[in-house]
């Protein structure tokens, strides 16, 4: 009997996670189609007259953030692997090192608008092709911070040493997220070079 | 079903307080008038739901609200007459008349009665399935038998309505198409209506029919009956078909209004509509029969189209009062906003496009009936198409309008040659002193550089 | 099995986050995570803004029905915006647009699918709560915050949005054109993103519910055609919503930073603004890209509720259901690349205009075969008119009279002189307005047992029904012929025109009906509030109905079932089935206990099943041809 209220346990929980992880499959496409509208209203808006368009190089601050969270992703994947592995003090570190390398992504992110408004290339611009580029990687930025209160709710998970399943579904979780953001980040940057 | 308990000694006492109310008020006696009319208006529909004629009720209620309200509007007036009064020395605003207190309190007793009535009405139902059931008849079944005679009833007598409406209101709101596209659209909008009113009427018969005739009885069992690949197949492909069809015709009469061809474009008369908040603005080509560039940049209270009179197109533009056009000949409008969106609408051509502001948007047809021909085919000698805004643009949008007039091209060639130019005086001493300035500035300009 | 059922149901409050032995009165009421107490939240929200919006109605039906009479008493609750009794014309826009705004979004899309996703997706799955409670009770509560927000905008000095519920720019996005684009826009704004967040985060919630959490043996297509709708509702709104915010977005960047994204070339009043280079229509485009859609996560619902009570009070199976359900799959999927039929005539390149059209066109097959199956459905029923029934009858009609005028609009030739008419306020408030309130109303009467334990006043119903259904179609039939001579819609008053003085009389017509339909909903109001407390006690399957929330127990509690979650071995829609002694056979009982009424069809080409019908078959062969007729 016990066994078997066990076994039905186990499984609403098991199906309970699923459920969960697909609800942020969802939201990730959610996020993406609003990504996509505003792709969407970058072509339309772009096709609507010759003098529209980006019209300036892409600061290359935006190829070492693409190569900061890359680098993130990989430390995230090795966490989540050494959490699987219960390797609690490896998983700590790394989770420690993606956080540092989502702030320097974001620090990176900053730095490129300061480079585009230093070439003139302001947020307020009779040019909205212009504006996109800070509507694009400011949207972004805004899924970065909710990513890294992610990340850190799977540090206070870990350091709270929290029971092993829900430590590492905690990591599964964020672990994909991290991923798709830099997925995301890498769609637009490519949307970005190829509208240049 | 506990209020309904309740209710019962609340039920007389609310009866007769707002009884005593009603008498004891004299001034009620001023609008007994219109709270009588409601109260069989109101009563017809609440209390009979729907067994009542739905016809007569259209009937009744409407020619009531009339007498009703101009009763309701004279106490108004005299509050008003009163507050006036009251207000004439201070600015007291908010000082109203009781008398305005009092007429809603009048209302909110109907409606109180009105409910108590149906209380009632519930109470004695109650009662008499009561009976029913004492007497061993069934208290279930003969509700569906209402119901469903109820649907049968509001089948007949809304298949009337709708026929009533189409005749009457159908008769008020179709005029001629005034132009040669607007036939096309007519006939299409006929063709249109004739099959979705077909289509209306007979899935109504089926819809209501059915509830009445498939009424619930405690003998019959439903017929099972989950489906049938065939039926499906041909409801679905008929109506396919029948869509088919109104795509094809509908997207060649499109392209067709709105595909114009080069050689069409250049034949037609090109005159510009311009909105904003809330009127139009309407110019003519002048004689080169081109329309000036304008550039919002270059608004002066002057020029207050910024017309850029660099352009020499634009200096013999006028500046048409109203739309004047001449019979039979293509027009092509180009449309543009100075503020927000607007729309250029003229219902009798059967003519619509969006003022965008930054962006040009044109219409070309053709007036086909003069106005004076339209006023004597609707025996309406005041008649006048008219131009009118239908998208929403703010506290004006209701009154945006601009009178169209169409007539023969010798009446169209004198009225044009009265209108004035946009390029007056005055604007010509501003576009010169501003073109000096320019020039100036580019002179400093090239001996900065050097 | 009772130590079963109780471990389930601590596996799962404990995942919920709190125990269910020790329940606050704000865990319980307030920041519940249990899905039958927020539909209800839901549910009641809606209907307050329901009231609310159907007041601001009347408003402007009053003043469109007497434009030179003035109403001092307006004067007291509205203060400047009804000076002397009239309400100002910029109040009546304002009036219009949050009484769209709210009928669409706060009681049509999280009223409507809001409650009713809430409380039947669990409970028609055999799931004991959503895949995750906790965003469920966020999802209501930002939606509680817009509603909040939505009604502040009313106490903002230069008054609430007015630019219309699609909120075009400029006019939205300049406040010197209307007073309305000042704070009250912003608070739109605002109101409007925390509504999405609360669908976005209902919405997948539903979606992964539907797809992870069905009982055993609930395979999708055993699933009621409620659950149909609803998942595809949420599967619509989680790939349209997010578009539209970012058009918030960038029209709030727009409003508050300067940029032209939406704004070019605009001399306001007599003033240059600096904004150059943006296009309007670039809104028009992401609004309906959105905007379209949203009607069908309006209707869907509608649709998916009415089907499940005209089956069950007709007593018969819902004619082809897989036709139903295909049928709502391609109106999900054509309902993405219809938005364009809102922009005939906006400037936007006709060519595209014509492809819209087709494709707009081509939506209303699989809407007529959803009408048709309705009429099979009752054909040859045994109907009972349950107020329920009554109300999904009523939608239907309201489905077809509001769905053949889309056959008008649809047609970009016609729609140039019906665009932006009343003929578009009759259509769109027939076929989404009315025909979705009724669902929803249909809705509310069937499942009030369910939600509340006890009865709604049978009368009473009977009587909100006929005055709405009678009301509504006073209200709205007239409407067409206006727009076809050519009234705009959103116009304060007819009387500057001489052609629109012979629609005055209709105006008062139309107000006076809708009074009546408005004073109508006190029936429901009262039934609904008042049967909460004091109605009959329901009993557990009060309709006859086979759908696995009937054998829940009236009482709720956390978990939804006792024991364990029942598993489902039929389709929903076995009503009436011939050799069965009962005119219903719920999902939970194994065809091995219904020998007698067992078709071929019902065992998928499942052999050893089979094979086991004709056996028993043989063993009892005259019985069941008697009783098939």
């Amino acid at each position: 009997m016990i066994a078997m209220a066990r076994y039905t346990q186990d499984k609403e929980e098991l199906t309970q996670q699923k459920a969960k992880k697909f609800n942020l499959w969802l939201g990730m496409i959610g996020m993406f189609m609003m990504f996509a509208a505003l792709s969407s209203g970058f072509i339309v808006y772009t096709a609507g007259g010759a003098d529209r368009g980006i019209k300036t190089l892409l600061p290359d601050a935006f190829i070492y953030s693409t190569v900061l969270i890359v680098v993130s992703s990989v430390t995230m994947q090795m966490a989540y692997a050494a959490a699987k592995r219960t390797a609690f003090g490896r998983q700590k570190l790394l989770l420690l090192v993606t956080i540092a390398l989502g702030i320097g992504f974001f620090a990176m992110q900053v730095h490129a608008w300061g480079v585009l408004s230093d070439r003139g290339v302001v947020f307020v611009n009779s040019n909205a092709s212009q504006s996109f580029i800070y509507v694009f990687t400011g949207m972004h930025l805004a899924h970065i911070i909710a990513g890294l209160a992610v990340l850190a709710r799977a540090l206070v998970g870990r350091i709270r040493n929290i029971p092993q399943v829900n430590n590492v579904f905690r990591m599964d979780l964020a672990a994909l997220f991290w991923h798709f953001l830099g997925i995301l980040w890498i769609y637009i940057y490519v949307f970005l070079l190829l509208n240049q | 079903m506990g209020f309904i308990k309740n209710s019962n000694i609340r039920t007389v006492f609310l009866l007769a307080f707002s009884m005593c109310v009603l008498l004891s008020i004299p001034a009620f006696a001023q609008s007994t008038a219109d709270t009588s009319v409601q109260a069989t208006a109101g009563t017809d529909t609440a209390g009979t739901v729907g067994n009542a004629d739905t016809a007569s009720t259209v009937a009744v209620t409407g020619d009531t609200p009339a007498p009703d309200t101009a009763a309701g509007g004279t106490t108004v007036d005299e509050a008003i007459g009163v507050t006036s009064v009251a207000t004439a020395e201070g600015d007291q605003p908010l000082d109203l008349d009781p008398q305005v207190y009092q007429n809603a309190f009048y209302y909110v007793l109907l409606v109180l009665l009105i409910c108590i009535l149906i209380v009632v009405v519930g109470r004695i139902w109650q009662i008499y399935e009561l009976t029913r059931r004492m007497a061993g008849k069934d208290t279930t079944y003969y509700m569906h038998n209402i119901h469903a005679t109820l649907f049968l009833v509001c089948l007949i007598v809304g298949l009337y309505g709708v026929y009533w409406s189409y005749v009457h209101h159908g008769a008020q709101s179709m005029r001629d198409a005034a132009t040669e596209h607007g036939e096309r659209i007519d006939l299409m909008f006929m063709i249109t209506t004739v099959i979705t009113t077909i289509v209306l009427v007979l899935t109504h018969i089926g819809l209501f029919g059915f509830a009445f005739k498939y009424r619930a009885t405690p003998q019959r069992k439903a017929y099972f009956y989950p489906h049938n690949n065939t039926i499906e197949k041909v409801w679905t492909i008929v109506p396919a078909i029948v869509l088919t069809v109104l795509v094809l015709f509908g997207f060649f009469t499109w392209r067709s209004i709105t595909n114009v061809p080069e050689e069409d474009q250049k034949n037609a008369l090109h005159i510009e509509v311009i909105g904003e908040q809330f009127t139009w603005t309407v110019r003519y080509p002048g004689r080169d029969g081109v329309i000036g560039e304008r550039n919002y940049r270059l608004t002066t209270p002057l020029n207050n189209l910024g017309i850029d009179f660099n352009d020499k197109n634009s200096w013999d533009d006028q500046l048409g009062s109203e739309i004047v056009l001449p019979v039979n000949k293509p027009v092509r409008v180009q449309i543009s906003s100075k503020d927000i969106l607007h729309s250029f609408y003229i219902p009798d051509f059967r003519v619509q496009m969006n003022a965008v502001p930054g962006m040009k948007t044109y219409f070309q047809f053709t007036p086909t009936i003069t106005t004076e021909e339209m006023r004597d085919r609707l025996g309406d000698y005041n008649y006048d198409y008219v131009m009118l805004c239908a998208k929403i643009c703010g506290g004006g949008h209701y009154n945006m309008q601009k009178k169209v007039r169409v007539v023969t091209e010798e009446e169209y060639r004198e009225w044009l040659n009265e209108q004035p130019y946009f390029f007056t005086e005055d604007l010509r001493k501003e576009f010169q002193v501003s073109e000096a300035t320019a020039n100036e500035g580019s002179e400093k300009l090239l001996a900065n550089a050097n | 099995m009772s130590t079963i059922g109780n471990a389930s149901i601590h596996s799962v409050d404990h995942h919920g986050g709190h125990g269910h032995h020790h329940e606050s009165f704000w865990t319980k009421y307030v920041f519940s995570q249990d899905h039958k107490m927020i539909a209800k939240q839901f549910l009641v929200t809606g209907i307050v803004m329901a009231v609310i919006a159907m007041l601001l109605s009347i408003l402007f039906r009053i003043q469109l029905a007497w434009p030179d009479k003035e109403f001092p008493i307006l004067e007291l609750f509205l203060g400047k915006w009804a000076e002397g009794g009239r309400i100002h014309p910029e109040f009546f826009l304002a009036l219009v647009t949050i009484h769209g705004t709210i009928m669409v979004f706060f009681v049509l899309t999280a009223g409507l699918s809001g409650t009713f996703a809430n409380l039947l997706i669990p409970y028609q799955l055999g799931a004991r709560d959503m895949a995750s409670p906790f965003m469920n009770m966020l999802s209501y509560w930002f939606f509680f915050a817009a509603c909040v927000v939505m009604i502040a905008s009313f106490f903002v000095e230069s008054g609430p949005a007015s630019a219309g519920w699609t909120i075009y720019p400029p006019l939205s996005a300049v406040p010197k054109a209307i007073s309305g684009s000042a704070a009250g826009m912003t608070l739109w704004l605002i109101s409007m993103t925390l509504f999405i967040v609360s669908q976005v985060l209902g919405g997948t919630n539903y979606i992964s519910t539907v797809l992870n959490m069905r009982t055993k043996g609930m395979d999708l297509w055993k699933m009621p055609l409620t659950i149909w709708a609803l998942f595809l509702t949420a599967i619509v709104g989680l790939l349209s919503f997010p578009v539209l915010v970012s058009a918030v977005v960038l029209l709030v960047f727009d409003r508050s930073f300067g940029t032209s994204f939406y704004l070019s070339d605009l001399v306001v009043q007599g003033q240059i603004l600096p904004n150059e280079g943006g296009s309007p229509i670039l809104f028009q485009h992401l609004f309906w890209f959105l905007g379209h859609p949203e009607v069908y996560i309006v209707l869907m619902p509608a649709l998916g509720l009415t089907s499940e009570v005209i089956s069950t009070n007709s007593r018969k199976p819902i004619f082809g259901y897989h036709a139903m359900v295909y049928s709502l799959i391609g109106i999900t999927v054509l309902s993405f690349i219809v938005w364009g039929h809102h922009m005939f005539v906006t400037g936007m390149n006709p060519f595209l205009g014509g492809v819209f059209m087709i494709t707009t066109l081509i939506i209303a097959v699989p809407s007529a075969v959803k009408v048709f199956n309705y009429l099979a459905t009752l054909w040859r029923g045994n109907i009972r008119f349950t107020p329920a029934m009554l109300f999904a009858i009523g939608m239907v009609s309201f489905f077809i009279s509001g769905g053949l005028t889309g056959i008008f609009l649809g047609n970009s030739a016609l729609d140039i002189n019906l665009h932006d008419t009343y003929f578009v306020v009759a259509h769109f408030h027939l076929v989404m307005g009315s025909a979705s309130i009724f669902g929803m109303l249909c809705g509310v009467y069937h499942w009030f047992p369910k939600m509340f334990g006890r009865m709604m006043n049978e009368k009473l119903g009977y009587l909100h029904f006929w005055v709405t259904f009678i009301g509504a179609y006073l209200v709205f039939f007239p409407m067409h012929f206006m727009g076809i001579d050519g009234v705009p819609r959103r116009y304060y008053s007819f009387t500057e025109f001489p052609f629109m003085d012979k629609w005055i009389s209709v105006n008062e017509f139309v107000t006076w009906a809708a009074i009546i339909a408005a004073l109508g909903q006190l029936a429901f109001i009262w039934n609904f509030f008042s049967s909460i407390w004091f109605g009959k006690r329901a009993t557990q399957n009060p309709w006859s109905s086979n759908t696995l929330e009937w054998t829940t127990p009236v009482e709720h509690f956390h978990g939804n079932w006792p024991g364990e979650i029942p598993t489902v071995y039929r389709w929903p829609y076995d009503y009436s089935k011939p050799g069965h002694h009962e005119d219903f056979i719920p999902q939970t009982v194994p065809f091995s206990e219904t020998m007698s009424s067992n078709l071929p069809h019902d065992f998928e080409g499942n052999q050893e099943a089979e094979r086991i019908q004709r056996e028993w078959e043989l063993a009892n062969k005259p019985q069941p041809e008697k009783e098939a007729e």
